[in-house]
């Protein structure tokens, strides 16, 4: 028994830990928000910093603070007053001139801490001076350097300010296709070793496969296009891979159309073992090749970056693959029930 | 008989059955013609868009393949194909039957141009990039549609299946011919017209080249 | 048996009114705590989803079962 189902423990195990490795591990300490947004040379401000998983008391007296132009010129807050964990008050003396041909430019923000490591806002803060006066600027502008940053918490999530929380979706969201792709792809296999031997035990096989591959097809559709809701607006963006994939769905609800179009067994196998390796076929250009052709809110298609470097790190590596390994196996143990199920009733059909 | 000499007999028996039944083809011709003065009337402020235009033309197009690729199965039934069973080469068959049709539809994208640039007005400005559409277009469709049809044409209710079996599989191709066709008619810049020509051509050639292998195993019956 | 699946679908459609209603209600409740309940809900779909073909097959087996009594 354990012998013969190995594989499906093994899925167990491996779920449970993306389970719970996906939902307990913390993502990094992030700034949620800065006001004022836009600020002016040669006044005295006071930025408000809301952080996102930070601890602002616990480092109260290490906490330190750059804003930073463009060619690693900075500048240090004069004054930080911690309001609470989530908030804290930098106060900048800015100069008169910025170290900058033009009268606007931005700056990136950059709060360093012992407990939650260095974090940087990207260019997200506007300077604007009345006056451009670049060897001035550059005068005012050189007194502070950046010192030895901290290294934050290891075992973190990337805070990303549009995804939030919503990265460990990585790990649900995601392997749904891989687990319908492979299981797919075996459908295939078996559609051919049918076609070789007539083995009506292969179609019963690609049948179950291509039914656990829809579900777990539907379900990414589904789950993808609640996750758009949130981070790109809409359910339905009418992306590549979001058009993709409901062309995807079509072609194998046909399948099964096309089975129910047959009385006769035989007939019915064969002919829907070759559509399945023809719509098989057809869906590789559909998922591998169109999207990345196209500009696709996807990351890793058209314009956008893959998942990898910083958004995708070596924690969420350490959740990720596994996530779809687990996924796929037990996208393969549901397919074998529904060929049990399958092969029980042609059993009876038969006698 | 070889190979060659079966391709060709198949091909001029196909163009004399279409000639002695004129009706089939002066029905897709007629279909042609009524569909864009449809799309005349229907657009009563005038197509003014490249984009709609292109968009109306592919899609009269798709169904004036369905219509024309349906018959070329349903008119030969039982008898006939197992006589063409003990006599010809499955491969001969099928192939004779996708150079037929890719020319029939490449006939019909011509004529649905011309009836659309008659009536409606012509759009396009780069001929040779939308004749090579129109190839390309015409290639997919037809050997998609031709396999499908084959499939389909085992069961009963086959024009319903042919399109519920072959629609989402053309969609690829759809989408990727009207980009191209848009960049013929001059809106767009051409970026990365080569791509999309290299994945047209993908496409028909791997669609040609499975419906090469998986043919004789919807030919036995 | 298509009346357990609309009234199964009408329970779903209430269900989901109600979330959309309470959401209304109290700011917009997917998007607070750094937007985790996406996650719980992309998560209890993929339960439910799989639930749901569970269901199925359960149902497929019932039948077959009563087949094989009625065989006896």
């Amino acid at each position: 028994m354990i012998r013969q189902s190995w594989w499906k423990i093994l899925a167990v195990v491996i779920l449970l830990y993306t389970f719970l490795a996906g939902l307990l591990i913390p993502l990094k300490p992030g700034i949620a928000e800065v006001t004022p947004r836009a600020l002016q040379a040669g006044t005295e401000v006071e930025l408000t910093v809301t952080g996102y998983n930070s601890y602002y008391s616990k480092a109260k007296n290490e906490l330190r603070a750059w804003l930073k132009l463009e060619g690693d010129v900075v500048l240090k807050a004069a004054r930080i007053e911690v309001v609470n964990d989530r908030t804290m008050k930098l106060h900048f003396n800015l100069p008169q001139y910025l170290p900058s041909d033009s009268k606007d430019d931005a700056c990136s923000l950059i709060l360093d801490s012992p407990i939650d490591g260095a974090i940087v806002l990207p260019e997200g803060i506007a300077l604007t001076q009345d006056s451009v006066n670049l060897l001035e600027g550059k005068k005012l502008w050189s007194a502070d350097k950046m010192d030895q940053l901290n290294v934050g918490p290891k075992l973190t999530f990337p805070y990303r300010s549009v995804l939030y929380e919503t990265i460990r979706n990585q790990y649900f969201h995601v392997p749904l296709w891989f687990a319908m792709i492979f299981l797919f792809m075996f459908s295939v296999n078996f559609s051919v070793r049918y076609l070789r031997k007539y083995d009506p035990d292969a179609d019963l096989r690609t049948l179950a496969l291509n039914r656990a591959g829809f579900v777990f097809g539907l379900l990414g559709t589904v789950t993808g296009a609640i996750w758009a809701k949130y981070t790109w607006g809409a359910f339905w963006s009418w992306d590549v891979k979001q058009n993709m994939t409901a062309v995807a769905l079509l072609i194998y609800s046909a399948y099964f159309i096309l089975r129910g179009a047959f009385q006769d067994e035989e007939k019915k196998a064969r002919l829907s073992a070759v559509y399945n390796i023809f719509a098989f076929a057809a869906l590789i250009p559909l998922v591998f090749v169109i999207p990345r052709m196209t500009d696709s809110l996807h990351p890793g298609n058209g314009g956008n970056p893959a998942f990898g470097g910083e958004d995708l790190d070596n924690t969420m590596r350490m959740v990720f693959y596994p996530a779809g390994i687990g996924w796929t196996l037990l996208g393969f143990w549901i397919a074998s029930v529904a060929y049990r199920v399958e092969k029980l009733q042609q059993k009876l059909l038969d006698a | 008989m070889n190979f060659f000499t079966q391709i060709g007999i198949l091909l001029r028996k196909e163009l004399v059955l279409e000639l002695r039944m004129g009706y089939a083809i002066s029905g897709i011709l007629l279909y042609v013609l009524s569909t864009v003065f449809i799309v005349y009337a229907a657009f009563f402020q005038g197509v003014n868009s490249p984009m709609l235009w292109v968009t109306l033309f592919w899609i009269i197009m798709l169904f004036a393949s369905v219509n024309a690729i349906v018959k070329s199965f349903v008119q030969e039934n039982g008898a006939r194909q197992l006589y063409y069973y003990g006599l010809l080469d499955p491969l001969a068959v099928i192939v004779s039957k996708m150079i037929y049709n890719i020319s029939l539809l490449f006939f019909l994208s011509l004529l649905t141009w011309a009836a659309l640039a008659f009536i409606v007005g012509n759009k396009v400005e780069e001929f040779s990039a939308f004749l090579l559409a129109l190839f390309l277009g015409s290639a997919g469709f037809s050997i998609l549609f031709t396999f499908v049809a084959a499939i389909s044409s085992k069961a009963d209710n086959n024009s319903t299946l042919l399109a519920i079996l072959s629609f989402p599989l053309v969609i690829p191709i759809l989408m990727t011919l009207i980009k191209l066709s848009v960049v013929a008619t001059g809106m767009l810049e051409d970026t990365g017209v080569g791509k999309d020509i290299g994945i047209l051509v993908a496409i028909d050639l791997v669609l040609a080249g499975l419906t090469l292998v998986l043919y004789p195993f919807l030919w036995r019956d | 048996m298509i009346w357990n699946r609309l009234s199964l679908v009408c329970v779903l459609t209430l269900l989901f009114q109600q979330m959309a209603f309470a959401q209304q209600a109290s700011g917009d409740f997917l998007r607070s705590i750094g937007h985790i309940y996406v996650v719980v809900a992309v998560i209890l779909i993929i339960f439910l989803g799989i639930v749901l073909f569970l269901l199925y097959l359960d149902r497929k087996l019932t039948k077959l079962e009563n087949q094989i009594k009625d065989n006896e």
